[in-house]
């Protein structure tokens, strides 16, 4: 990407169009909409995700901005990454505490696999359902499962409908349930915190930023905690795949598949006796 | 190399100046309060591009990125405070705004893509984030509180 970074900081229009989007969500600021026992919030962040997005069907935007943005996003996550390792190391003593909180919640993000897998051959997916569930789906797992079984298999299928959902819908679905969850459920904003580092850096943006806002006196701390979560995250994310996630996911498929097939037979037999 | 070097720069002023009117606006720290640090941050994230370009590690760059910035405010590293301080001042969500404006940019391009998922795509394509997200959270939750850090 960095090979025809010639053309980006030259794109004008993207940068006034972006500055012109932080200034108007920077001034509407944030809103909270109380949803039951929690709250929702509305942060800067997810309308400038909502503006950028609806901006490319104007002509203020061409295919050039939008082929620009992408590189922008990653070196604009860079950003937060530094500031991420910042907030950290004062809060080393503190991390290594927590350390294996930290490191053994990475095993939650296999809760894909237990809630989303179920769901998805329920609804008579086939072997879609695993690309789609066994992870989070960003650019490593489409890599790995393309590497697996090439783009145009079922798996394939799956893992790129999921990218497409995770890129379009990502950031706002995950800033929405963020401050929603961290406020509705028992669990502590530092749990939440540690959760941020899926493996998508927008995505961590917009799951932290709703706590910070939520719970405004530990913003360090759960910065910091975000951050590791993070760095954690994007070292060890894909081996997680590798080795735990993916092989978990195609045995429990067949499992959930086998029990479908088994229910599916035993219908058709009784509805044969009946009849 | 060279070339890149000079185009991460440019990148990183233009993004540094709409970070800092973000700030402004938004976090009501003025622009030169936070100018050292968000210098600080752009010569960490450069740091660890380049590093990530020389070494042959197979680690994505933003690791590299926040182990740099991780080691340099440990209590006790030269200047460590004197960093930890300045970039206290730009605020984490007025660095967010600008990476999801940009986002919402890049993923117009997907949005065809994406109203032709099918209804059933979006709707376990929503549990997956909510299992990846809830799933951490859940053991975290457990390990802090048999820790009795939490």
């Amino acid at each position: 990407m960095s090979e025809n970074a010639l053309a980006l900081w030259k794109d004008w229009r993207l940068h006034v169009i972006v500055l012109g989007i932080v200034v108007i969500t920077e001034s509407i600021g944030i809103f909270k909409i109380p949803l039951g026992p929690g709250t929702i919030l509305l942060l800067p962040m997810l309308y400038a995700v909502v503006i950028g997005l609806a901006l490319y069907f104007t002509p203020l935007i061409n295919d050039k901005q939008s082929i620009n943005a992408e590189p922008l996003v990653f070196l604009s996550v860079s950003i937060l990454i530094a500031k991420f390792g910042v907030q950290a190391g004062p809060a080393l003593p503190q991390i290594i505490e927590a350390g294996p909180a930290l490191l053994l919640q990475e095993f939650g993000n296999l809760g894909t696999i237990f809630l989303a897998l179920p769901l998805a051959v329920f609804l008579g997916m086939k072997r879609e359902s695993i690309g789609m569930t066994h992870s989070i789906g960003r650019e490593a797992n489409l890599a790995l499962i393309t590497d697996k079984y090439g783009l145009s298999s079922p798996e394939g299928r799956g893992v790129m409908a999921m990218y497409i959902f995770g890129t379009v819908f990502g950031s706002i679905f995950i800033g929405m349930i963020s401050g929603f969850l961290a406020t509705v459920t028992p669990l502590h904003p530092i749990s939440f915190a540690m959760a941020t580092g899926v493996g998508s850096g927008s995505m961590a943006a917009a799951s932290l930023g709703p706590l910070i806002a939520a719970f405004p006196e530990m913003s360090e701390t759960l910065t910091a905690f975000s951050g590791v979560s993070n760095l954690i995250s994007s070292v060890t994310g894909l081996y997680m795949s590798i080795f735990v996630g993916l092989p978990l996911t195609v045995k429990m498929y067949e499992v959930l598949s086998k029990n479908k097939e088994k229910k599916a037979m035993k219908g058709s037999v009784e509805y044969v006796k009946k009849h | 190399m060279l070339k890149s070097i000079k185009e991460w720069i440019a990148v990183f002023m233009i993004i540094g100046v709409i970070m800092l009117i973000g700030n402004w606006i938004g976090y009501d720290v003025l622009p030169w309060t936070a100018l050292p640090g968000i210098a600080i941050l752009i010569g960490i994230s450069l740091a660890g591009l380049i590093i990530h370009r020389l070494l042959p590690f197979q680690l994505p760059s933003i690791a590299y990125i926040g182990i740099i910035g991780l080691i340099l405010t440990i209590p006790g590293m030269p200047g460590s405070a004197q960093i930890a301080t300045y970039t206290a001042e730009v605020n984490l969500l007025a660095i967010a705004t600008p990476i999801l404006a940009y986002a919402g940019v890049s993923i117009g391009r997907s949005w065809f893509d994406f109203v032709q998922l099918g209804w059933k795509t979006i709707v376990v394509g929503m549990l997956v984030l909510f299992g990846t997200f809830l799933g951490s959270a859940v053991i975290a939750e457990i390990i802090l509180r048999f820790q009795g850090i939490i």
